[in-house]
């Protein structure tokens, strides 16, 4: 008896639970906007090719919304270094929403800043988060010029590029 | 003095040695040809695109000469192991200089074959060696369509495009 009252309250309160949760505003399925690999690969070969018409030969990735790679391209003509660089640049500027030249100019007075000791960030110019209004839905970063400055340059171009289906 | 007689003899044979290895017949640099990026950019946007011609959406790796990774295309709605998966795919026709579906048939044949224990091997079809004549290049993989058969289909597109080129 006591044993079949307690399995009715416990499925009542998992009803009303529930109820409760199914009737929260939010409890609708996200919905968003991804890059598509055509958009990825577009901003890639524009970054690349405008570095390259710079004489600058740079490797180039492009990462999604949970910093998965889309696109990466490694420029033998580039440094060995660059192709992790560029990773690790485009995963810091869509972690931080921001340009990871902005990362690297916040932790310029903190070498112990906390996120260096995740993995995948880098205090380095040359990376741009891909945004559609204030939804970051990815990043694009560069590595091999001589100076972020440059690499970011191109990394722009690339999102330029495409800026009128960002959206 | 039998301690300076002893590094005599040791910088002599060390010498006579050093003499020997670079008189040896083969002691010059190796010449290697590789994938341009653009070329393997052609390569697996020829792949991805044969693919989704015929309505499949896929990824896409292509690999260098040491199996490093030359370009990277994750395809628009597929799973998220394909990525991983065609990465394999070209790093076990790299690494065993065979179709990959070749390398799975043989397994099935000999299913403890050591090769299968080492990392990045996977007996998949769907992957294809880039050969300039007998020397491997490198190696191009594709996974997301239904059946490895069909994967290859597409990996074999990507290199006929640049047939011309691989000399």
């Amino acid at each position: 008896m006591s044993k079949t009252v307690f399995g009715i309250t416990g499925i009542s309160l998992g009803f009303a639970f529930a109820v409760g949760v199914a009737a929260s505003a939010d409890a609708q399925l996200l919905a968003h906007k991804d890059l598509s690999l055509a958009t990825a690969t577009t901003i890639a070969m524009t970054a690349l090719e405008t570095c390259k018409a710079q004489g600058y030969n740079v490797s180039v990735h492009v990462l999604g919304r949970e910093g998965q790679v889309v696109v990466a391209l490694r420029n033998p003509a580039a440094g060995f270094a660059t192709y992790e660089n560029s990773m690790k640049k485009a995963y810091t500027a869509r972690t931080t929403r921001a340009p990871s030249g902005r990362f690297a100019e916040n932790v310029k007075g903190n070498p112990n800043a906390p996120q260096f000791f995740l993995t995948n960030f880098v205090a380095a110019q040359g990376a741009l988060p891909i945004m559609v209004g204030n939804d970051t839905i990815g990043a694009i970063g560069i590595s091999g010029a001589p100076g972020g400055d440059k690499d970011e340059v191109c990394a722009k171009a690339g999102i330029d590029r495409v800026a009128a289906d960002l959206r | 003095m039998s301690r300076i007689a002893s590094s005599v003899a040791a910088v002599s044979l060390a010498s006579a040695l050093g003499l020997g290895l670079a008189g040896l017949a083969n002691a010059q640099l190796v010449t290697n040809k590789d994938l341009s990026l653009a070329m393997a950019v052609t390569i697996a946007q020829t792949a991805v695109q044969t693919c989704k011609a015929q309505g499949y959406q896929v990824s896409a790796h292509v690999l260098g000469r040491n199996g490093e990774i030359l370009v990277s295309m994750r395809g628009d709605d597929t799973g998220p192991h394909t990525l991983e998966n065609s990465m394999k795919k070209a790093y076990t026709s790299r690494a065993q200089r065979l179709p990959s579906g070749k390398f799975a048939e043989n397994v099935k044949a000999n299913p403890t074959v050591g090769a299968l224990h080492l990392t990045n091997m996977v007996p998949a079809q769907g992957g294809l060696p880039s050969m300039i004549g007998q020397d491997v290049i490198g190696a191009v993989g594709v996974s997301g369509a239904p059946g490895g058969d069909k994967d290859e289909v597409c990996a074999q597109a990507g290199i006929d495009k640049v047939a011309a080129d691989l000399k």
